[in-house]
């Protein structure tokens, strides 16, 4: 089960993109209840979990939106991507096809996702060696030219995953506090107590607790 | 007007098939369930509601008159075409039904909704002469009993299991199964022994005439076969391969039964139908999800094959025949396909079926448990959250395979079960949960609570609860076309 407790100080909504068996999924269960498995069920639209870490002394909350890869759940999945202040593009280093394909989830954020969203680029399965078929600088490289951070993950054995989601919470969180003290006082959202939400979509628990919802 | 109007279709026939007018595999036109026989074949729009409740004469006349002259032309192609019944249509009655209860019973309903979370409608009760699948209407004098919880025996009187044995295999035995009374049987649950036979029959893939089962079953598996002479070989070209890549990322996926899907020989019937299922429906394709749903049809056939003693999930399927294996893969074919021309819509592109869906779903909870709806309001969780994958795969993510199959005995017995009764069978799951859900007190707690149900110990007794919940709900908003003229 997710964090239940209440008490954060940031809420961020983040979701897990790329192609159909890249190891979205997995990700998302290593990191947030240290699960991993290797027959996993394919995600059937959007799942949904939550983990809370902490940067700089602050709790940052992780909402974090898991969807299916494949093309005709694009039209459900993309309504997800409204509000979200990082997305994790995953793609699986031993199926150089799920890497070619970064450009058109690209296309998807870009037509779908607000402007600053923070994204991410994860070639997952780092474990399969032997396997690889996307050259770590080639990633690197694609992922630089497109102001995308980079990271290259094993949900199986563990590597990076951790690091890969507080990395980009961290990313997000600098520019969210210093976003704060540029233009703290005139907030739309002006929390009364040091809480800030980023999270905007009106449609999803987007707020934290007083605050009353739905309300953007 | 005819559904038959279209000419049958030849044997391998590539031009045939891939068929002018309107009913081309794969259309996005929504279609009225295969698993029956059309009931009526009005023009869209000049279905007279005051008919409706004819509606059971007007299909034993049809069926009268055509005997099983349906299963001529059994290819899902003819099936879907002319049929004008849309989903559209049925949820529009039911909305504005709905509206009426509203009215009606708004003020009741919250107060009981107040006092009980449970439930806010009243329920039929066994003292109600009709059991579930009947389909007696209510008439215009009818008020809610008081409600009183279904209860189910469970320790079964074998007896009793020996006579509806009984009853299913003098139904079976023909010369002609009378469909109306298979369907009431199999209502409440189809015994093991005559599943494979009474759903291939329920499903429409079968003859009701005996002598013209064999025959019809020889072709319709020579037919299968043809389709895959001629279109499996297309797999590896540029324009297919990504469906096919799709099938076989997902079949080993597939963990319901995970002994049974690891096996090679499973996992390429599993890929066969699937591919050719896809490329025969091109406006939908294959959707991921859609393997689920073979399933039950795969397992069921299977274990007439199996002893007893042997779980199916154990089985090593390469110890049958081949010839038996061809079989179990060619009726597992049709029957799927016959289930899936009723919920197309779910899977074509934006999949406005299950759009359509999730949302009458919200309407008729927000009927029927108000605080429930309230507190999934106020949390901001929408229903499309949780909802989308228990219409995707039927709730078969949410239930153990076996109750999904005795969901299936019900679903196939009804009118157009996989797409209109599954919508009240959702509604009785959810609002089952509704103490649960409104002692989670935030979204994070509530959604996680719902993609996570505490399922995994359900049994029959607990399907047969949720079907007589959803057959009372049924029965307030959507079969009762009469409330609606009378407040008109």
């Amino acid at each position: 089960m997710g964090t239940k407790d209440d008490e954060y100080d940031y809420l961020f909504k983040v979701v897990l993109i790329g192609d159909s068996g890249v190891g979205k999924s997995n990700l998302l269960s290593r990191f947030t209840r240290n699960e991993f498995n290797l027959e996993s069920k394919s995600t059937i639209g959007v799942e949904f979990a939550t983990r809370s870490i902490q940067v700089d002394g602050k709790t940052i909350k992780a909402q974090i939106w898991d969807t299916a890869g494949q093309e005709r759940y694009r039209a459900i999945t993309s309504a997800y991507y409204r509000g979200a202040v990082g997305a994790l593009l995953v793609y699986d280093i031993a199926k150089h096809l799920t890497y070619e394909n970064v450009e058109r989830w690209l296309k998807e954020l870009r037509d779908h996702a607000d402007n600053n969203i923070v994204i991410m680029l994860v070639g997952n399965k780092s474990d399969l060696r032997h396997l690889r078929a996307v050259p770590t600088d080639e990633a690197k490289a694609f992922a630089e030219k497109n102001n995308l951070s980079f990271i290259e993950t094993s949900a199986l054995d563990s590597t990076n995953v951790e690091t890969a989601f507080q990395n980009i919470l961290t990313e997000i969180y600098k520019i969210v506090s210093q976003k704060q003290i540029r233009d703290s006082p005139d907030d739309d959202n002006s929390p009364s107590n040091n809480v800030q939400t980023i999270h905007v979509a009106p449609t999803d628990n987007a707020a934290p607790r007083q605050q009353k919802c739905c309300s953007v | 007007m005819s559904a038959f109007s279209n000419e049958p279709l030849k044997d391998g026939n590539k031009g045939g098939f891939w068929k002018k007018g309107s009913g081309f595999p794969g259309s996005i036109k929504p279609v009225y369930g295969a698993q029956h026989p059309p009931l009526q074949m009005m023009p869209r729009g000049k279905e007279d509601r005051s008919k409706s409740s004819n509606k059971k004469d007007a299909f034993q006349d049809f069926e009268n008159k055509t005997s099983d002259a349906w299963d001529d032309g059994d290819d899902d192609l003819l099936v879907m075409a002319n049929i004008q019944m849309s989903l559209r249509d049925v949820q529009s009655t039911a909305k504005a039904v709905m509206e009426n209860h509203s009215k009606q019973f708004s003020a009741q309903n919250q107060q009981n909704a107040i006092k009980d979370h449970v439930t806010a409608v009243p329920s039929a009760t066994s003292s109600h002469g009709a059991g579930p699948g009947v389909g007696v209407r209510l008439n215009s004098g009818w008020r809610p009993p008081k409600s009183t919880p279904i209860r189910y025996t469970k320790d079964v009187v074998p007896d009793r299991e020996a006579t509806k044995l009984e009853k299913f295999r003098s139904v079976l035995a023909g010369p002609n199964t009378d469909l109306d009374e298979l369907r009431k049987l199999s209502w409440s649950g189809i015994p093991k022994a005559v599943r494979a036979t009474a759903w291939k029959i329920l499903s429409g893939y079968l003859p009701a005439s005996v002598d013209r089962r064999e025959p019809t079953l020889q072709r319709k598996r020579h037919e299968y076969f043809s389709f895959i002479e001629q279109y499996y070989d297309t797999r590896h070209q540029e324009m297919h391969q990504d469906t096919f890549r799709q099938i076989l990322k997902d079949i080993p996926r597939m963990t319901s039964l995970a002994h049974l899907f690891q096996q090679q020989v499973v996992q390429e019937i599993f890929e066969r139908i699937l591919y050719i299922w896809a490329i025969r429906h091109p406006a939908s394709g294959y959707v991921q999800g859609i393997n689920d749903l073979v399933t039950p049809f795969f397992v069921v056939f299977l274990s007439e094959f199996i002893e007893n003693d042997v779980e199916s999930e154990n089985f090593e399927v390469s110890q049958l025949p081949k010839e038996t294996l061809n079989t179990i893969e060619a009726d597992s074919f049709w029957c799927t396909s016959k289930l899936l021309d009723g919920i197309q819509d779910n899977y074509t592109f934006a999949q406005p079926g299950i759009q359509m869906k999730v949302s009458a779903l919200q309407e008729l909870v927000k009927r029927i448990d108000v605080p429930l709806y309230k507190h999934l309001e106020e949390q901001c969780v929408e229903f499309l959250q949780f909802s989308f994958r228990w219409m995707n795969n039927l709730l078969m993510r949410e239930i153990p395979l076996r109750c999904t199959i005795r969901l299936w005995d019900t679903y196939q017995a009804e009118e157009n079960g996989f797409a209109d009764f599954h919508l009240y069978v959702c509604a009785a799951f959810l609002v089952r949960f509704t103490q649960d859900i409104l002692r989670e007190h935030d979204f994070q707690g509530i959604l996680m609570f719902l993609q996570n149900l505490p399922t995994h110990h359900w049994q029959n007794e607990e399907i047969g609860e949720l079907l007589a919940e959803a057959f009372k709900l049924k029965y307030m908003f959507a079969d009762a076309p009469n409330h609606l003229s009378k407040k008109k």
